[in-house]
C-alpha cells in the first residue's frame, strides 16, 4: 500500500510504471530530506542532524535516525567521530564528500550504500542510521540497530535443575548469537526472511548444512515464503501457517525458550525458526516423543532420565484418561473394583446429586477456571485465589455434598499430572482430549474410551510434521532410534543420529566414535 | 506405503483377531490345539503355494486389477464384486462379534444399533486415512497388545489356573477327530483369511518380492504359534468347561484376582480382545473399500461411505450373537468361505499360469519366426 501511494504522489515517476516504482534519490539534499520525512510520516522520534564538512563547504550532509530503536552508544561514538572529522581538513585528496564519509569518517562497523528513498526509510525503521549527502545519488546506511531490550535471563517456561540457565530473548540478533556461541561450526546456516506487510518481522531459519535434510530445509523456506499476512507478532503465527495439518489437537511444531534445546535439535538435523520479538523459537520437523523430552534428560544420568521420561509419559496418559476411567468404572463397571473400595466410593457418592459425568465435568471446568485465573490475574492477589480454590471449592464443596471426595482427588491428580509434561502445548492437547473422552466414558464406559483411543491412534498415525511421520520411531519402526525415546541410553551408546530426521549421507550418521564405553579395566591393560 | 515390518505386524494381529474369542477346533476336545497346528500348517501350504504365488506373478496389482486383467472386464468385474461382498460380509461378522460381545461384557443397557454405529465409525475413520494410516496403527498396537497378552498369560499362570494335565491323554480317539476339526474349518478361520492381503501386498515398499513373502510367512508363523499357545492355555485352564463357554479366554480370566487391587479384570481383557477384533474388522473394511474403489474407479474416501453403510445395515441381518456364530461355524466355514479362500484363488492361479505360458509360447514363436 505504501509503495503505491508514494508512486502515485510522485510526479516524476515513470508514467508507464504505475506500481512499485522505486523513488530514487536525487542530488538535492533538501528534496531528499523532505521525501524521506514524508515516507516516514514525520514524528517526534525522528532525529535529523545537518552537518557541514570543512573540506567541502558547499556540500551539507544530514544524519537521520529514529530515536529509541537505535543503539545510543553507537550513535554517540559515530556523532563524535563525524564532528571531529568535520572540523578537520581532509588530509588526502578525495573526489567527493560521499566517498570521504563512506571510507574515512564513520566509526561503525557495518555500513552500506542505498539509492532509493524506500530502502533508506525501511532501513531506518529497522534501527539503522542514514546519512544523506548533498549532491550524491547514494545515501549511507549505518547499522546502529539496538535500543532497549530485555537481557538474557533464565527461561521461565522451561526450567531445569541442571543445565544452562540462558534463555532466548525478544531480540533476534541476541538469539542467533546464543546459537552461534554454542555451535561454532562453519556449516551452521542462518537464512533471514522478512514476513508481514506492516510489521516486517525478521525471521531466521537456522540449520546445519549436510545434517539437516535438504528437502526439509527447502520446504521450510517455501512454506514461510507463502505466508501473506499483515503482521507477525509471535512465532505462533508462523506455526499455524506452516504446520502440516490444521485440524488436530496435537502440536506439529515444537517451541522452546532454551538455546541448548534449539541447538540439540539443530544437531539432530532439525530446522529452527526464530522470529523477532519473541523468545519462543520453533523447531521442525518434530515427532510425538520429542514433547516428552526435556533438555535436562541429557545432562542428568541416563537411568534417572529414563525413569523421568516414563513418568512423564504416564502422566500424559493420566491427565488424558484418569477422569474418564473413573467415570467409566463407577458408572458402568463397578465389578472391577475391590468390594471395600466400592463400598467406600458408594458411601461418598450417596449424597451427591449428580451422575459421575456431570460431577467430573463440574470439577474439571472449575479447575480450568482456577488455572486460567492463576495465569491472568495480577500476581499480588495470587494467595486469594489459592484460598478460594483450595478451601471453598475443594473442601467446602465436598462437605456440602456437592461433589464426592474421590472426585476431588481424581481431578487434582489429573491437574498435577498435566503439569508434568515438559511441552505446554502437548499438555493442552491432553487437556482437550480429556473432555471428549469423559463424554465418551459417561455414555459408553470402557468401550467408549477404547473407541476414542482408537480414533486418536488413527489420527496420530495420519499426522505428519514436514512430511515426517509423527509417531516416527514407533511407526514406521526404526529400532536404532528407540534409544532416545521413552528411554535414554547413555551418551556413549548413542552412536547414530536419529535416522529419518537427519540427512541420509552415511558419514554424517555417526556422532560418536565406537567403543567409548568407560571401562577402567580395559584402559589399565 | 507400507513397510515390510508393518505388513508382518498386520498379518499377526489380523490372524489373532477374533480367533481369540473362540475355542478353535473345539470338536477335537482336549486335542483342539493339535487341530489348530494342523490347520495352521495346511493354511501355510495354501498361503505359500497359492495366495502368494498369485501376487508373485503380478506384484504390482491388487486382486481386483488381476481379475480384470486375466478374466476380462465383465467376468473380472463380477469376480471383483463377489470379493467386495465377501470382504464386507467378513467385516459384518466381525462388527457383530465386536458389538454383541461389547454389549454382553461391557454395556448391557446400550442399544445394539448405537454400538454398531460407533464401531463402524471408528473403523471408518481409520479406513479414510488409507492403507498407510491403518498399517502404521497396527504397528503401534501390536507390541502393546502382545505385551498385555503376555501379562495375561503370566497372571493365569501365577493364579495357578493352568494345569497342563488337562491336555492329557493326547490323541485319545486317534488322529481322525483332530483332522476333521482342522480341515476345512480351521483353514477357513482364521488361517485362510490371509486371502484379504491380496488387496494389500502391492502397497508394500520392498525392493524385491522375496521380502514380502518372507515377512508374510514370518508373521503367519508367529500368529499360528500364538494362536496354538492361546488354545493350549485356554484348554489347560478351563478343561472340559472350555467347550461350553461363550468366550473361553474371558471365562478363564474371570478367575484371576490380583491381590485385592483388581477383583475382576475381564472388562480390561475384553478390551484387549476387542482391539484385535477391531484390527480385523478394519482390515476387512479397508479391503472392501479399496476393492470397491478399484471396481468403480472412485477414490477410497468416497468408496468407504457406501461400503460402510452396507456394513452397518448388513450387521442387523444376524438375529443374535448365537445366530451369527452358528451361521459362521456351521455353514460359512464349511461351504462358503473355502470357495473364496481356496477354490477361486486356485482357479485364478491356474488361469494366470496358463495365460503366462501361452504368452511365453507365442513370444517364443514370434522370436523363432524372426
Amino acid at each position: 500500500m505504501f509503495k503505491k501511494q508514494t508512486a502515485g504522489n510522485d510526479k516524476q515517476a515513470g508514467d508507464d510504471q504505475k506500481q512499485h516504482v522505486e523513488q530514487l534519490l536525487v542530488p538535492d539534499l533538501e528534496q531528499n530530506m523532505e521525501r524521506l520525512e514524508r515516507f516516514l510520516g514525520g514524528g517526534a522520534d525522528i532525529v535529523c542532524r545537518t552537518l557541514t564538512h570543512r573540506s567541502f563547504p558547499n556540500q551539507r550532509y544530514a544524519l537521520f535516525y529514529i530515536d529509541g530503536i537505535v543503539d545510543g552508544t553507537a550513535i554517540g561514538t559515530m556523532l563524535l567521530g563525524l564532528l571531529e572529522d568535520a572540523n578537520s581538513q581532509a588530509t588526502e585528496e578525495t573526489d567527493s564528500l560521499y566517498t570521504h564519509l563512506m571510507e574515512r569518517s564513520i566509526a561503525v562497523g557495518k555500513i552500506f550504500p542505498a539509492t532509493a528513498v524506500e530502502e533508506v526509510g525501511y532501513a531506518m525503521l529497522e534501527g539503522s542510521s542514514v546519512i544523506l549527502v548533498d549532491g550524491s545519488l547514494r545515501a549511507i546506511i549505518i547499522d546502529t540497530t539496538g535500543g532497549e531490550s530485555r537481557s538474557v535471563e533464565e527461561p521461565t517456561s522451561q526450567t531445569v535443575v541442571r543445565g544452562p540457565k540462558e534463555g532466548f530473548t525478544e531480540n533476534l540478533r541476541t538469539n542467533t548469537a546464543l546459537v552461534r556461541r554454542i555451535i561454532k561450526s562453519p556449516k551452521l546456516r542462518v537464512d533471514y526472511k522478512i514476513v508481514g506487510r506492516e510489521t516486517r518481522t525478521n525471521i531466521a531459519v537456522i540449520y546445519l548444512q549436510g545434517i539437516a535434510q535438504d528437502d526439509v530445509v527447502k520446504e521450510v523456506h517455501r512454506r514461510i515464503e507463502q505466508i501473506e499476512i499483515d503482521a507477525i507478532l509471535e512465532s505462533g503465527y508462523i506455526e499455524e501457517f506452516i504446520q502440516d495439518k490444521a485440524f488436530t489437537p496435537f502440536p506439529l511444531i515444537q517451541n522452546t525458550e532454551r538455546p541448548d534445546t534449539a541447538c540439540a535439535s539443530i544437531l539432530e538435523g532439525q530446522v529452527v525458526i526464530m522470529v523477532s520479538g519473541t523468545p519462543f523459537v520453533l523447531i521442525t520437523p518434530v515427532t510425538f516423543v520429542k514433547f516428552f523430552q526435556s533438555s535436562e534428560d541429557y545432562y542428568q544420568r541416563y537411568d534417572i532420565s529414563t525413569f523421568l521420561r516414563l513418568i512423564r509419559m504416564t502422566s500424559f496418559f493420566i491427565s488424558m484418561l484418569l477422569p474418564s476411567l473413573y467415570i467409566a468404572i463407577t458408572t458402568f463397571h463397578q465389578e472391577m473394583l475391590p468390594t471395600s473400595l466400592l463400598i467406600s466410593l458408594a458411601a461418598q457418592r450417596e449424597g451427591v446429586p449428580f451422575p459421575a459425568l456431570v460431577e467430573a465435568f463440574l470439577m474439571e471446568i472449575t479447575f480450568e477456571i482456577l488455572r486460567e485465573a492463576g495465569v491472568r490475574m495480577p500476581r499480588i492477589i495470587g494467595p486469594a485465589i489459592s484460598i478460594v480454590g483450595a478451601l471453598v471449592l475443594g473442601q467446602a464443596a465436598v462437605q456440602a455434598g456437592l461433589v464426592s471426595a474421590a472426585m476431588v482427588i481424581v481431578v487434582s491428580f489429573t491437574a498435577i499430572a498435566s503439569f508434568v509434561i515438559p511441552a505446554v502445548n502437548m499438555g493442552i492437547a491432553a487437556r482437550l482430549i480429556r473432555f471428549v473422552l469423559m463424554i465418551l466414558a459417561g455414555s459408553f464406559g470402557l468401550f467408549g474410551i477404547m473407541s476414542g483411543l482408537m480414533v486418536l491412534l488413527a489420527h496420530l498415525c495420519g499426522l505428519r510434521s514436514f512430511g515426517k511421520p509423527y509417531l516416527l520411531p514407533f511407526s514406521p519402526l526404526i529400532v536404532s532410534n528407540l534409544k532416545d525415546t521413552f528411554i535414554r541410553v547413555p551418551w556413549w551408546a548413542m552412536r547414530k543420529r536419529p535416522i529419518g530426521m537427519s540427512s541420509h549421507q552415511v558419514p554424517n550418521q555417526n556422532r560418536i566414535g565406537g567403543g567409548k564405553r568407560p571401562d577402567p579395566d580395559q584402559e589399565g591393560a | 506405503m507400507i513397510t515390510p515390518r508393518q505388513l508382518a505386524s498386520t498379518v499377526i494381529l489380523f490372524l489373532i483377531g477374533s480367533s481369540s474369542l473362540f475355542l478353535l477346533g473345539g470338536n477335537a476336545d482336549r486335542d483342539a490345539w493339535m487341530s489348530v497346528l494342523v490347520g495352521a500348517l495346511a493354511g501355510l501350504l495354501l498361503l505359500s503355494c497359492v495366495t502368494l504365488q498369485i501376487q508373485r506373478l503380478e506384484p504390482d496389482r491388487n486382486l481386483i486389477e488381476i481379475f480384470k486383467l486375466y478374466f476380462g472386464r465383465i467376468i473380472g468385474f463380477v469376480f471383483g464384486f463377489i470379493y467386495v461382498i465377501y470382504y464386507s460380509y467378513k467385516c459384518i461378522r466381525n462388527v457383530r462379534e465386536f458389538a454383541d460381545l461389547s454389549i454382553m461384557y461391557l454395556l448391557p443397557d446400550t442399544p445394539l444399533s448405537m454400538v454398531i454405529l460407533i464401531i463402524c465409525f471408528i473403523g471408518g475413520y481409520a479406513v479414510l486415512g488409507g492403507p498407510g494410516v491403518f498399517f502404521r496403527m497396527v504397528e503401534v498396537l501390536l507390541p502393546i497388545l502382545v505385551m498385555i497378552y503376555v501379562v495375561l498369560f503370566i497372571l493365569l499362570l501365577s493364579a495357578g489356573l493352568i494345569d497342563l494335565g488337562r491336555l492329557m491323554p493326547m490323541l485319545e480317539h486317534g488322529f481322525k477327530p483332530v483332522w476333521d476339526a482342522a480341515i476345512p474349518e480351521i483353514i477357513s478361520f482364521p488361517f485362510g483369511e490371509v486371502v484379504l492381503f491380496l488387496m494389500f501386498w502391492r502397497y508394500t515398499a520392498a525392493d524385491e518380492y522375496g521380502v514380502v513373502i518372507r515377512m508374510t510367512i514370518k508373521g503367519y508363523v508367529f500368529a499360528g504359534l500364538f494362536i496354538t499357545l492361546m488354545n493350549i492355555i485356554t484348554i489347560a485352564s478351563l478343561g472340559q468347561f472350555a467347550g461350553w463357554s461363550v468366550v473361553p479366554l474371558l471365562q478363564a480370566t474371570t478367575f484371576v484376582e490380583i491381590s485385592n487391587l483388581l477383583e475382576r479384570i475381564d472388562p480390561l481383557v475384553s478390551l484387549l480382545v476387542f482391539s484385535a477384533v477391531y484390527v480385523k474388522l478394519t482390515a476387512y473394511y479397508l479391503g472392501a473399500s479399496i476393492a470397491f474403489s478399484y471396481l468403480f474407479r472412485i477414490s477410497l474416501r468416497i468408496a468407504a461411505i457406501p461400503v460402510g453403510i452396507g456394513i452397518y445395515v448388513g450387521s442387523f441381518w444376524f438375529k443374535s450373537y448365537m445366530h451369527q456364530v452358528n451361521v459362521g461355524f456351521e455353514r460359512n466355514l464349511k461351504y462358503h468361505f473355502p470357495i473364496f479362500q481356496i477354490v477361486i484363488p486356485i482357479v485364478l492361479l491356474l488361469v494366470m499360469l496358463l495365460r503366462k505360458k501361452v504368452r511365453n509360447k507365442s513370444n517364443g514363436a514370434s522370436q523363432r519366426q524372426r
